[in-house]
């Protein structure tokens, strides 16, 4: 195989993975502090590309349309959280309930509002570019997707360890007792924590949108790869997401080159594996703590 | 806010592992069927019918089993939409009977489908099938079809054995076969576009029954086929497929892409520089408003064998163009002509035999012929399968994309048996 060919794949992976990681680590998050397994996440993305797309529609702008969505989402989010998710803390099955009946209501309004007609949404112009590199051509817009995905990583890590609300989530996920013993208004965490989860839904689903289209269905393609994600990165961390999502999104792309009809296998193989050596994920602290 | 309140949060770990992997397993099992909503709705007649003694003026009963949830929705919707046009502009009656419709979602799941089959079958008691759209419904429909004597008019399944060796007497298909859609084409891309394609499919039976037609024509008209690729149905990204055309530099792409996969693969194959460079040819579904309204721009200089495009010049065509603009506010695509075609086969059946028994419809259908938008179609009585013109068309942007006719293949038939492999 020519090097440059070797290359593009290996971007085209990166690029694939770091559009599930931004799906996998609002999930990660969200169960992080929460221990609610979000199973609506899914919902979520797609619902936030469709809203891009219908800004877009009404002329605005991509990244205008991208931002009301994730903020809309973030709202959709609170709302979630505040009037429904908050009767159910520490009730595993019914919150399984619950998201998973979210689902269902979810795809049939995406159904009844937007049709079963497949849609997309075209890449902004500014990005609208192909590289060329050796014998292939690369589109310029899965390179940005990659610098979104480590950026994104960043901040993550910034707010994380360097900010009072990362260390307050950081407490919150240790103990939560404790958390609200020292004064902290932990329904507003909750509910912040929670609405940042679905905002980064959004974002994924309008970034995501270009590439993959808008369709009903497309929630459970990203949720069960999310899913797999967070099981082998690891519950509760989103570094883990971080890794995870990069060695799915290159599983799957290289496994489509060497191993066409197996890529599939190959990712649920891999998280068989991964859980073979660490119970916990790779990044997974203390299963049985 | 109380105390109390505050969450408590078991900290069993495994269990929920447990849980999810196990979710897991069952959404990928069941990724097809992300709702179980069944879509049942019943058109109601607007004019009562006050006659109800002699037998000709008994109700039409027609059940409708299509994937109206997943992958295949909006096929479904749009032969949901052709059907209820056609019996529209009839008043919803054929002759003295009025006519009704039950729907059912299959969900593209051969055993929702057997389910849905006996609700119609043995409650609703219909009188005619019309539906699936997936293959793997349709076979597993055959038999019980077969035992009941029901008619089924097929309305895009497109396995060919439906046409060979499961062929029954009480299945007739209005849209088109495999065998037909790969092969109708490829002598004009042979002769006209290259003599080296790298072939890309889904992985599916029909993805292979498309390709192995479209390799087998290709190769007879003096092509040689480089390569070919299977992805996974559903795929997200082309781009490793790409690359390998990329570096393969064929004289020609030809690929079968449905749905929502087919808008991803025609737009990537335009990011990945590839449009334009090396020609991009196809089944009907590359030609059609399906793809080509979402794919936009993307889809420009595509060539495909259609067999209904809205440029075909006939009355018949024009009428259900404007009538369906008129109804639905949106452009019609070769589904919604496979379902206003069923409809009207189903007319011309029950008014040929003056009957709604199957036994005598069987008897009319064999060989029927009938005004299609698409032109004058025959079901051909060797295979149930019809005899029609395939259009060789090429995608070029006016307010839109829409095809022009570059050349007509006439009667395309299925031949009556499998070609020896």
């Amino acid at each position: 195989m020519d090097l440059s060919i070797l290359f593009v794949q290996i971007i085209t992976g990166l690029a694939y993975g770091m559009l599930l990681f931004m799906i996998a680590a609002g999930l990660t998050i969200i169960f992080g502090l929460l221990s609610v397994v979000n199973l609506a996440h899914g919902a979520l993305f797609m619902i936030g590309g469709y809203f891009t797309f219908t800004f877009i529609n009404q002329h605005l702008n991509f990244w205008l349309a991208l931002l009301i969505s994730v903020i809309l989402l973030a709202i959709l989010g609170m709302l979630i959280e505040r009037f429904l998710l908050n009767r159910m803390y520490g009730k595993e099955l019914e919150q399984v309930l619950l998201t998973f009946g979210l689902i269902f209501i979810f795809t049939d309004l995406v159904k009844w509002i937007w049709g079963s007609s497949p849609k997309s949404i075209s890449i902004p112009p500014l990005l609208d570019a192909s590289l060329t590199i050796g014998v292939v051509t690369f589109p310029v817009y899965r390179l940005f997707v990659v610098v979104v995905g480590c950026a994104v990583a960043l901040l993550l890590w910034y707010i994380e360890s360097r900010t009072r609300i990362g260390a307050i989530v950081r407490a919150g996920v240790d103990d939560r007792h404790m958390l609200s013993s020292l004064g902290i208004n932990f329904k507003l965490v909750f509910a912040g924590v929670f609405a940042f989860g679905a905002g980064m839904a959004g974002l994924s689903g309008g970034l995501g949108a270009p590439i993959l289209g808008l369709y009903s269905g497309m929630d459970n393609d990203v949720l069960i790869l999310s899913l797999v994600i967070v099981v082998i990165g690891g519950l509760k961390t989103w570094k883990g997401a971080f890794i995870g999502a990069i060695l799915v999104g290159m599983v799957d792309t290289l496994g489509q080159v060497w191993f066409p009809s197996f890529s599939m296998v190959l990712i649920f193989a891999l998280m068989v594996f991964i859980l073979l050596i660490k119970p916990s994920g790779l990044f997974g602290k203390g299963v049985d703590a | 806010m109380q105390r109390g309140k505050l969450p408590i949060v078991k900290k069993n770990l495994n269990k929920l592992v447990l849980l999810l992997t196990a979710l897991m397993f069952i959404l990928t099992a069941c990724s097809q069927k992300s709702s179980n909503s069944s879509n049942t709705t019943e058109s109601t007649n607007t004019t009562e019918s006050t006659a109800q003694a002699a037998g000709d003026s008994e109700p039409l009963k027609i059940g409708v089993i299509l994937s109206f949830t997943g992958t295949f929705a909006p096929l479904s919707e749009s032969i949901k939409n052709g059907l209820e046009l056609y019996f529209e502009q009839n008043n919803w009656v054929i002759g003295n009977r009025k006519v009704e419709i039950k729907y059912e979602d299959d969900e593209a799941n051969p055993q929702t489908a057997l389910r849905k089959y006996r609700q119609l079958v043995d409650s609703e008691k219909v009188d005619i099938l019309v539906g699936p759209i997936s293959s793997s419904v349709i076979n597993a429909l055959r038999d019980p079809i077969e035992k009941d004597k029901i008619v089924l008019i097929d309305a895009n399944a497109a396995a060919n054995d439906v046409s060979w060796g499961k062929k029954s007497d009480y299945i007739y298909r209005v849209s088109f076969s495999n065998w037909q859609n790969g092969s109708a084409g490829a002598a004009y891309y042979a002769k006209n576009v290259g003599k080296t394609a790298f072939v890309i499919g889904p992985d599916y039976p029909a993805g292979h029954e498309v390709a192995d037609a479209f390799i087998a024509a290709f190769e007879q008209a003096g092509g040689k086929v480089v390569k070919s690729v299977f992805p996974k149905l559903g795929t997200n990204d082309f781009a490793t497929y790409l690359t390998e055309v990329a570096s393969a530099k064929p004289d020609l792409v030809f690929a079968f892409a449905t749905g929502t996969d087919g808008i991803r693969f025609v737009q990537q194959y335009k990011e990945f520089g590839l449009q334009g460079k090396i020609p991009l040819t196809g089944p009907l579904e590359l030609g059609d408003e399906l793809i080509t309204g979402p794919a936009g721009d993307a889809a420009e200089g595509i060539l495909a064998n259609a067999i209904w495009v809205p440029a075909i010049d006939n009355d018949a065509n024009k009428k259900f163009i404007d009538a369906y603009k008129a109804k639905y506010n949106k452009a019609p695509n070769v589904f919604s002509v496979d379902g206003y075609d069923s409809a009207q086969l189903i007319h011309q059946a029950i008014e040929k035999s003056g009957s709604k028994k199957s036994e005598d419809l069987i008897k009319v259908l064999k060989g029927i012929t009938f005004e299609s938008p698409r032109g004058t179609i025959t079901i051909d009585a060797k295979t149930n399968n019809p005899i029609q013109n395939f259009y060789i068309v090429k995608n070029v942007k006016k307010d839109g994309i829409l095809q022009e006719i570059l050349d007509t293949v006439p009667n395309v038939t299925m031949p009556e048996q499998a070609p020896a492999k």
